[in-house]
């Protein structure tokens, strides 16, 4: 299951709406770059994206035949900083859709939206915060995971509002499918994640240190923008569905044309949704509470892992790992 | 690494010479989004529209000398991704025609894009969008990416090859660990590598 | 009538921040034409030198260069003119040869200097026909093999038409044929050469002088013949004195 849309699954307005966000923020982070990023530093961001292009491509094998893949944004974000994150995934991005086609041309925008600026900025939030916390050398590994565990769902959130606001699906089919599945793809991207910045930092640790405090008062303009756009997208293609939609804002939908079959179809009379999963139903109680365990054991798991891959060493350089 | 997809980054069939590839690649592009928004738009019961768009892409298909295989192949590869995502519409009223009209529609896009960028040299693409107003840094990013990515997969599989030659255990843990960190070795080659680009490019004049 | 030297290096002092392959106090100069082979172990500053040459190195210029090309000294105003006339030649094809074809390739440079487009295509021509690539214009770098590589980075930096050609281990990993075939191109320009290599043979062939570097010092500049001829010398520097020269006896 991946997160990269084909053609044909979404509707005009959708990938318009999408495509214009995406427009937006990769335009931001383009102007970013120009006007603050020296030259030196426009072969690095091609070259990154080829290396994500690359790690993607890479199987990690999971339980039978199946293999999990790595998507990169997080690894992006802490490498280069979120604008460079940006363009980084949108390339990628751009790459496979104009070449080879396992990215929709038509809905390039809805792609680009959803990993390459929702993913790289959702991690980046979480893990500046997490950061604040854990300074050190682990609180690295802890923070850039935890990021992409958050980030790869939100992402498949955003991407299940998208199937829906088409018409393709419907949200409580879609949308415990998408959290579901992305929950357990999410902890390989953690642990893919967690690992490479190990072995990165083993070898040169001064490529770990963090990019984005040093630009932070240029950044923050442009990650204000980003995060309005995804604030914006989330409004359009999440909140209708994951909640109520207020009358006001029902009847603006309206004016413009926006009504939608699907929107119709939720029944929002009921005060409780329930959410089908896997077969069976589960109140929106005990989903949240679910979750909220669920997450929970994520974190302790990545938290604990982050403590033993990297023995800890006094004078703060990181040791070697176990051999690889 | 996945095999089936090595072939096409040689880019093989982009330069042959036939009708379709001596075409002009503004006209093809165009003419490949264009044909792509109708199979989007056009509501598939409008069956005469699909009708005559299949029947195009088969002749395009037929006059580009692609062989018809290599066309197979990559559709039997991208499909199941396919068909992954739209099997979650199965799961609603009228579920099974709206997973069909998906599929079908897909499908169509795929193809076109397949013969496209096997027709269209990938820098002619490139120039293609920097005519229509894509940025500048955009381009030469992208131009970047498309010539180093070539290199950077045979960097990772040598280092595979490396591993493999010293490793001998297939037990998931050993192969992640191994696996991330052949991704870092090629993160940090890659950053070497770009310093090393950027004195090249400002050596010949490059500001 | 005095000739202007094509390079002069006066005193040349650098140190990597890592403190890696620093020089120390290099002093030579190049005659307009003259070919000069740069011969030392790995280490001994031959590639830091070369970026010197074209303005790569040090990161800024402040102060007194220490180097001059046809006269002038490699500052910030005159750095864009002196990589026009200067062509550096990098020991990795790969890193030079940075875009997607050939052609877009070798037209980089006199781009970048401006030139106009029907110019621009008039200098790709005739540089990929001097090194042997004519027709090569649409192919992609990747599916070249490394003689080819090195030919079109060749071609990209003639096409600048610089004055001063400075080669980075231009015959390294080519096969024997490989080999020839650039000499005869080197051969063929007339153009004042530098050329850093571990090919003493090409030394031999094509430098009618050559300067031994050791630890980015250098410890002999004299006649080609007569240095590499040198067994001692050669072994002390941690080089071996050329095949070629085995039976040869000075005339």
């Amino acid at each position: 299951m991946r997160m990269h849309i084909p053609d044909g699954f979404l509707d005009a307005k959708t990938a318009i709406a999408s495509g214009v966000f995406s427009a937006a923020g990769l335009g931001t982070a383009l102007r970013h770059t120009r006007r603050h990023l020296h030259s030196r530093e426009i072969p690095l961001i091609g070259l990154t994206a080829a290396f994500i292009f690359v790690a993607q491509m890479l199987n990690f094998p999971v339980a039978g035949g199946t293999s999990g893949h790595l998507i990169g944004a997080t690894l992006a974000v802490v490498l280069l900083g979120p604008s460079v994150a940006v363009i980084v995934m949108s390339s990628v991005l751009i790459i496979q859709a104009l070449i080879f086609a396992d990215v929709g041309l038509f809905e390039l925008g809805a792609n680009i939206f959803n990993m390459a600026l929702v993913a790289p900025l959702c991690s980046f939030i979480v893990y500046r915060i997490i950061r604040k916390i854990f300074q050190d050398n682990r609180g690295q590994l802890f923070a850039a995971s935890v990021a992409s565990w958050c980030a790869t769902i939100i992402a498949a959130v955003v991407c299940a509002g998208e199937l829906v606001w088409s018409g393709t699906a419907q949200w409580n089919v879609v949308f415990p499918a998408m959290v579901g599945i992305h929950a357990f793809i999410g902890i390989g991207e953690a642990l893919i994640t967690m690992l490479v910045l190990a072995a990165i930092g083993n070898t040169r640790p001064e490529l770990l240190e963090d990019k984005s405090r040093s630009n932070s008062g240029k950044e923050q303009k442009a990650v204000l923008l980003y995060g309005i756009l995804i604030i914006l997208g989330l409004l359009i293609f999440v909140v209708p569905f994951a909640s109520k939609l207020p009358d006001g804002l029902e009847r603006v939908a309206k004016t413009f044309g926006f009504e939608n079959k699907a929107i119709e179809n939720q029944s929002f009379s009921a005060p409780l949704k329930n959410y089908r999963f896997y077969g069976f139903e589960l109140s929106e109680t005990s989903s949240i509470l679910a979750g909220i365990i669920g997450a929970g054991s994520v974190f302790v798991f990545l938290f604990v892992l982050s403590r033993v891959i990297v023995p800890k060493s006094k004078n703060g350089m990181n040791s070697k790992t176990p051999p690889l | 690494m996945d095999h089936s997809m090595r072939h096409d980054f040689l880019d093989r069939f982009s330069r042959l010479d036939s009708p379709i590839h001596r075409l002009p690649s503004a006209l093809k592009l165009s003419f490949a989004f264009a044909l792509i928004l109708l199979v989007i738009l056009v509501p598939i019961h409008v069956w005469w529209v699909s009708g005559i768009l299949i029947v195009l892409l088969l002749i395009f298909f037929v006059s580009s000398k692609i062989p018809w295989r290599f066309v197979a192949a990559r559709l039997l590869f991208l499909e199941p991704f396919v068909l992954g995502v739209a099997v979650m519409a199965l799961f609603q009223h009228d579920g099974l025609t709206i997973f069909l009209r998906i599929v079908i529609k897909s499908s169509l896009c795929l193809l076109t894009m397949i013969l496209l960028s096997n027709t269209t040299p990938f820098t002619e693409i490139l120039s293609f969008i920097r005519r229509i107003g894509i940025p500048a840094l955009l381009v030469t990013i992208l131009a970047l990416t498309y010539r180093y990515l070539f290199v950077l997969i045979d960097e990772a599989a040598r280092f595979r090859r490396a591993r493999n030659s010293r490793t001998f255990s297939s037990h998931r843990t050993k192969v992640w660990m191994s696996l991330a960190s052949i991704i870092g070795q090629l993160f940090i080659r890659s950053t070497e590598r770009s310093e090393r680009i950027y004195s090249a490019m400002i050596s010949r004049g490059w500001k | 009538m005095e000739m202007i030297p094509a390079v002069q290096v006066t005193n040349l002092y650098f140190n990597y921040p890592d403190g890696k392959e620093a020089l120390q106090g290099v002093s030579f100069s190049v005659a307009q034409g003259e070919c000069i082979g740069l011969v030392g172990s790995n280490g001994s500053g031959k590639s830091t030198l070369l970026l010197h040459l074209n303005g790569i190195l040090p990161d800024s210029f402040d102060g007194d260069s220490q180097i001059a090309i046809n006269g002038r000294f490699i500052s910030d105003e005159t750095v864009n003119t002196i990589r026009r006339e200067v062509g550096l030649l990098f020991q990795d094809p790969d890193d030079q040869l940075f875009c997607p074809t050939v052609f877009e390739d070798v037209a980089f440079g006199p781009r970048q200097f401006g030139l106009p487009e029907e110019q621009v295509r008039f200098s790709v021509e005739r540089s990929l026909a001097q090194t042997g690539l004519a027709g090569f214009n649409d192919r992609l770098p990747y599916h070249l093999s490394s003689g080819e590589k090195r030919r079109a980075c060749l071609a990209g930096i003639l096409a600048c038409e610089p004055l001063v050609l400075a080669l980075d281990e231009p015959t390294s990993n080519l096969d024997p044929r490989g080999k020839r075939n650039l000499h005869q191109i080197l051969k063929s320009l007339p153009v004042t050469k530098i050329i850093a290599t571990h090919d003493l043979e090409m030394v031999v062939e094509l430098c009618t002088r050559t300067i031994i570097l050791d630890k980015g010092k250098i410890v002999a500049d004299g006649p080609t013949i007569e240095l590499l001829g040198n067994e001692e010398l050669m072994l002390e520097h941690g080089l071996e004195k050329p095949h070629i020269l085995r039976h040869h006896h000075p005339h």
